[in-house]
């Protein structure tokens, strides 16, 4: 957007019209014709397309509307737990990968393999080990969602600046304090652009076990839906689970958002 | 590829070592009954049902129709992203006027679109079809609209010296420079198309390595289960080496295929 001295002169009015026009708004033209056309073109009762008003009203049919805040909690506790449990793992075991070489070449067919698994193909073997609970849900997460945050962290630690470290022995820091001082401050950028790209991995994969377990949360309502034949259902499901994961991307930059400041703010 | 020194092109003979070791220990763990996993088969097994299901089984019929719909979604997802993604980079009305839009429905989780596209399309390949290539298109939508958005506007003033007519611009100078970005979307596309062709052939359509791995799962036959889920990852590991290997010998450009936000 351009600013111009004059700008600041303008009416609140003017400059309201101004955002409506430039902003991101008319960028939803075409969501909301495809959502126009099709209200007009569907029945409440299709069984594939139904109009998108009837969505709404198919959450609380037959007592079903008091089941959704409940899943939603379930789905995002998941979420919470695999993506902070995969934190934690993803930037120890990077770490530990990325500063010895040795370590590297040990870990990186295991890794690589891994890494290649479909998140899908592990869950029939996570039911049958672990069965259908909690723990499942988050171990599934946290395989699918490990890898960007490890392979940041890794490739960070690789590319430290030698000197860094050797002022840190030079200083005769501990091995905690270079630990906690000097590494983890300096990949901290790194580990969260993998946390950022970790994030709607994790959500997904949480509906996606959802989904095929039907142990709770969202994805197994909509998965409920569509067994039981409720289109509207369905669809009504999918706008809240787009919600949530526009919301929870959302939540997930603020938060790195102030991590990052408060960081600049400490090294000035 | 490369971050770990991966299996291409130079073997790395300590990884595939300590995968050996890993084996070993499992087989161990599960032969003195270590674990209470009742459910673990030991490698040994598992080797056995390979053995069973590449001769006698079904597994390379299904792994062939795994590869072909992967491959075929992310096809038609490639030539529909990258069509959108330069009319959106190209054009800033066209961008202005649809970007939210685009925006909005990429957040859908892909996996909550399975129940839609089942009700809509049944137990199908044309389910599975449709699923990855929603599924695909967005990474390189998105990658090619940021790498021609990313374009330095004096490579504009370039194309404006030579007067490059308006298609000799995008050919020459808009595409190579966006390239790179093109291509780690193109391979985000490639993985994820392989992920939800496997939902896909668990949930909906009964063919390929996800119904072998699921009437696996549902017969209580964990060795060939797990047959099944060592063919997918290797076919994950095979997909990505070989768009590795494409890229390295038709872009001699030395483009990486970096991992990218």
């Amino acid at each position: 957007m351009r600013h111009h001295p004059a700008q600041s002169a303008r009416t609140g009015s003017t400059r309201l019209s101004e955002w409506l026009r430039s902003g991101p708004l008319p960028g939803l033209l075409p969501l909301v014709v495809l959502l126009v056309v099709w209200e007009l073109r569907g029945t409440s009762d299709s069984p594939f397309f139904p109009a998108p008003s009837s969505w709404w009203p198919a959450l609380f049919r037959r007592g079903q509307g008091d089941t959704i805040l409940p899943a939603v909690a379930d789905t995002v506790r998941t979420f919470g737990f695999g993506l902070a449990a995969a934190t934690i793992l993803g930037v120890a075991l990077g770490l530990s990968v990325g500063a010895s070489k040795r370590v590297g070449r040990a870990a990186g067919p295991t890794f690589e393999f891994a890494r290649a698994l479909p998140p899908a193909a592990i869950v029939p073997v996570a039911t049958l080990l672990l069965g259908f609970d909690e723990t499942m849900k988050v171990v599934v997460v946290v395989l699918a969602a490990i890898w960007p945050i490890l392979l940041n962290t890794s490739s960070a630690v690789r590319g430290l600046n030698p000197t860094l470290l050797e002022t840190a022995r030079s200083l005769r820091l501990s091995k905690t304090r270079t630990l906690f001082g000097v590494l983890l401050p300096s990949v901290t950028p790194s580990v969260i652009l993998g946390i950022r790209v970790a994030t709607p991995v994790a959500l997904v994969i949480t509906l996606l076990v959802e989904y095929l377990t039907a142990v709770n949360g969202l994805g197994a309502l909509v998965g409920d839906a569509q067994r039981t034949f409720q289109p509207a259902r369905v669809y009504a499901l999918i706008v809240i689970a787009g919600l949530l994961s526009l919301i929870v991307n959302a939540a997930v930059r603020l938060i790195e958002d102030g991590v990052m400041r408060r960081r600049v703010g400490d090294l000035r | 590829m490369g971050r770990f020194d991966g299996l291409l092109p130079r073997l790395n003979w300590l990884g595939v070592f300590v995968m050996v070791a890993l084996a070993a220990m499992w087989e161990l763990v599960v032969s003195f009954e270590v674990a209470a996993l009742r459910f673990l088969p030991a490698p040994s097994e598992i080797a056995r049902a390979a053995h069973g299901e590449i001769f006698e089984g079904e597994l390379v019929g299904r792994t062939i129709h795994t590869v072909g719909v992967t491959l075929l979604g992310w096809g038609v997802a490639a030539v529909v992203g990258l069509a959108l993604g330069l009319a959106l980079g190209l054009s800033p009305k066209a961008y202005q006027y649809s970007m939210t839009s685009f925006e909005v429905t990429r957040a859908i989780p892909p996996i909550t679109l399975v129940p839609a596209a089942l009700l809509i399309f049944g137990f199908s390949l044309k389910m599975e079809l449709v699923l990855v290539i929603f599924g695909g298109v967005w990474p390189i939508l998105v990658n090619t609209i940021g790498g021609i958005r990313s374009i330095k506007p004096e490579l504009r003033d370039v194309a404006t010296m030579l007067r490059l007519s308006r298609i000799g611009t995008v050919r020459k100078l808009v595409l190579p420079a966006a390239l790179p970005s093109i291509v780690v979307g193109l391979r985000l596309a490639l993985s994820l198309c392989l992920v939800l062709a496997i939902v896909a052939e668990i949930v909906g359509n009964p063919a390929g390595l996800g119904n072998g791995l699921i009437s696996a799962r549902q017969s209580l036959q964990p060795p060939i289960m797990f047959v099944y889920v060592v063919a997918a990852g290797l076919l994950g590991v095979a997909l990505n080496a070989a768009l590795g290997l494409g890229v390295r010998l038709l872009l001699p450009g030395g483009h990486t295929l970096r991992e990218s936000p």
